[in-house]
């Protein structure tokens, strides 16, 4: 399948807010809200039943944090990505743990770098940072140890 | 990091926690297993990861492209090419690079002898995880030779550092194929040497065969991939289902499992070896003169935009997320490591087990601490 055939199956079912396409693959924003029912459409009905990993990427900018979540089908061999916009102040999103097992470690650790509260998750525990560092990977975030030494 | 994993009011007087780790020899690396157990039985198992979370991802964000590729080695030492590779193909694709052919045969033969080198210390490290102490005296015979083969060609011997951005530094030693040739003449007769003092052993079988069933939709589902996938009798490969370089053009075999217990991951290991083996040989014979090294910009400064590449490593599944903004540094990366997923689903097929079986069951696993960290 293209990108444009995927895009037309969700379609039938789903709304896509906005589409595009990067270096072959699909990448749809869908609504936060929304965002089990699709994972659960996309894992039986259109049959990608890997789920390869879920991030996120800051966009202090856009004052946006995306939510990704890359597939991966066995039989046909397409990924797809499905994209989330949050506010970056109100960083929150539904879980997706109860359709993928595997998204359960992998929001823990969105969770922990990003500072996203995954809403319905079993054990949001933090999963690989000790107590005290919060959201690393924001781009505004600051650590004293991450100062560059002075030039000799 | 986990302060209380089971709630004590669930606990009931027959049970008690036992923590496994984090510095428990059969663990191989940081990583605490609290362990719920009645008796000899567990009755509940929560891992604890991050002990040498080292913030890859953060550092990555304030390194240059090329500057990257050495991270990447320490992610996962054992298999320090494929997780080259996975970077530098990401890079390539997004800057539109074409290697030449030579490169990508050569690539193909570093990232097949760096699974042979880390399913070898697999199988050591496993016989000495069950109380087999002669395996690794075997097994490093060969492992050796092939250490000294990727030696030659990038001077180091555990975090090899092996693949640039566009090919290579420098091409195959002068000797490299009649090493190379040499070696795989015995290296089949090596591995049932292998399977017959480990595997196919009467004590080993029994304590693997139907330990630590793992099935097929449980292990999709826990995005679990590689040998233990495999394993559950799923023939999904990528260098197979969505093949990468020029792995379209060999011939080889998905190796299989029956049952998904232990025994049969330790089984698949060895006939990947073997497939290894003969995508050396025709890869060998395959390999064309030329450059070895494409035509790469001295600034590398790819175009906007994401790409996510993946590798078959002797692990599982490993992958780059790579979002760039058009700079000389990378806007995110996320490494997709494969030991990840297939640590969470350990939980799933150790309740019920003994605790010895604890160990013989994560051993079959092939964990390597510092990618599941990052």
């Amino acid at each position: 399948m293209n990108f444009q055939e995927i895009l037309e199956k969700i379609k039938t079912k789903h709304e896509v807010l906005e589409s595009k396409e990067d270096l072959g693959v699909l990448n749809a924003y869908i609504a936060t809200a929304k965002i089990a029912a699709v994972a659960a459409f996309m894992k039986d009905e259109l049959k990608f039943e890997q789920l390869n990993f879920i991030t996120a990427v800051d966009f202090p900018a856009n004052n946006a944090i995306e939510v990704v979540y890359h597939f991966f089908s066995y039989e046909t061999a397409d990924s797809v990505v499905l994209r989330i916009k949050l506010d970056r102040a109100k960083a929150e999103v539904p879980t997706i743990s109860g359709v993928f097992k595997t998204a359960d470690w992998h929001e823990r650790e969105a969770s922990e770098m990003f500072g996203i509260k995954f809403s319905g998750h079993p054990d949001l525990n933090r999963l690989l940072l000790p107590d005290g560092i919060e959201s690393p990977l924001r781009k505004d975030y600051k650590n004293p140890d991450m100062t560059p030494l002075p030039k000799a | 990091m986990i302060k209380a994993p089971f709630e004590m009011e669930k606990i009931s007087d027959e049970e008690y926690i036992l923590n496994m780790g984090p510095q428990h020899p059969s663990t191989h690396g940081v990583l605490r297993i609290v362990l719920k157990l009645d008796g000899e039985v567990v009755t509940g198992l929560y891992p604890d990861v991050g002990y040498i979370h080292s913030s890859v991802e953060k550092m990555c964000e304030n390194k240059k492209f090329e500057m990257i590729t050495p991270y990447t080695d320490r992610l996962d030492y054992l298999s320090a090419v494929n997780y080259n590779w996975a970077y530098v193909a990401a890079v390539e694709k997004l800057m539109g690079i074409q290697l030449p052919e030579r490169a990508e045969y050569m690539r193909v033969m570093l990232a097949e002898l760096n699974r042979i080198m880390s399913h070898l210390l697999w199988y050591s490290a496993f016989g000495m995880d069950v109380g087999a102490l002669t395996p690794i005296f075997y097994a490093f015979r060969e492992r050796e030779e092939v250490i000294d083969m990727v030696e030659g060609m990038t001077g180091g011997r555990l975090t090899h550092h092996a693949f640039r951005i566009g090919g290579f530094k420098n091409d195959l030693q002068k000797d490299f194929l009649s090493r190379l040739e040499k070696f795989l003449a015995k290296f089949e007769d090596r591995i049932c040497e292998y399977e017959a003092l480990l595997i196919n052993n009467v004590i080993l079988t029994a304590r693997t065969k139907g330990v630590g069933i793992l099935d097929k939709d449980t292990a999709i589902n826990y995005g679990v991939t590689g040998p233990v996938l495999r394993g559950s009798g799923c023939a999904i490969d990528l260098r197979k289902n969505a093949p990468y370089s020029v792995y379209s053009k060999f011939d080889f075999r998905v190796c299989t499992g029956k049952n998904g217990d232990t025994w049969d991951r330790l089984k698949v290991r060895m006939d990947e070896m073997r497939e290894s083996a003969k995508i050396l040989k025709q890869a060998a014979a395959m390999l064309p003169a030329g450059e070895f090294c494409a035509k790469v910009p001295r600034v590398i400064k790819p175009a906007p935009g994401e790409v996510y590449t993946k590798v078959e490593s002797a692990r599982g599944e490993f992958g780059v997320y790579m979002v760039s903004d058009g700079t000389e540094k990378p806007y995110r990366i996320k490494f997709r490591s494969p030991s990840f997923s297939n640590l969470s689903v350990l939980k799933e097929i150790t309740i019920g087990s003994k605790i010895a079986d604890v160990v013989a069951i994560m051993g079959s696993l092939d964990l390597v601490i510092p990618e599941i960290d990052r």
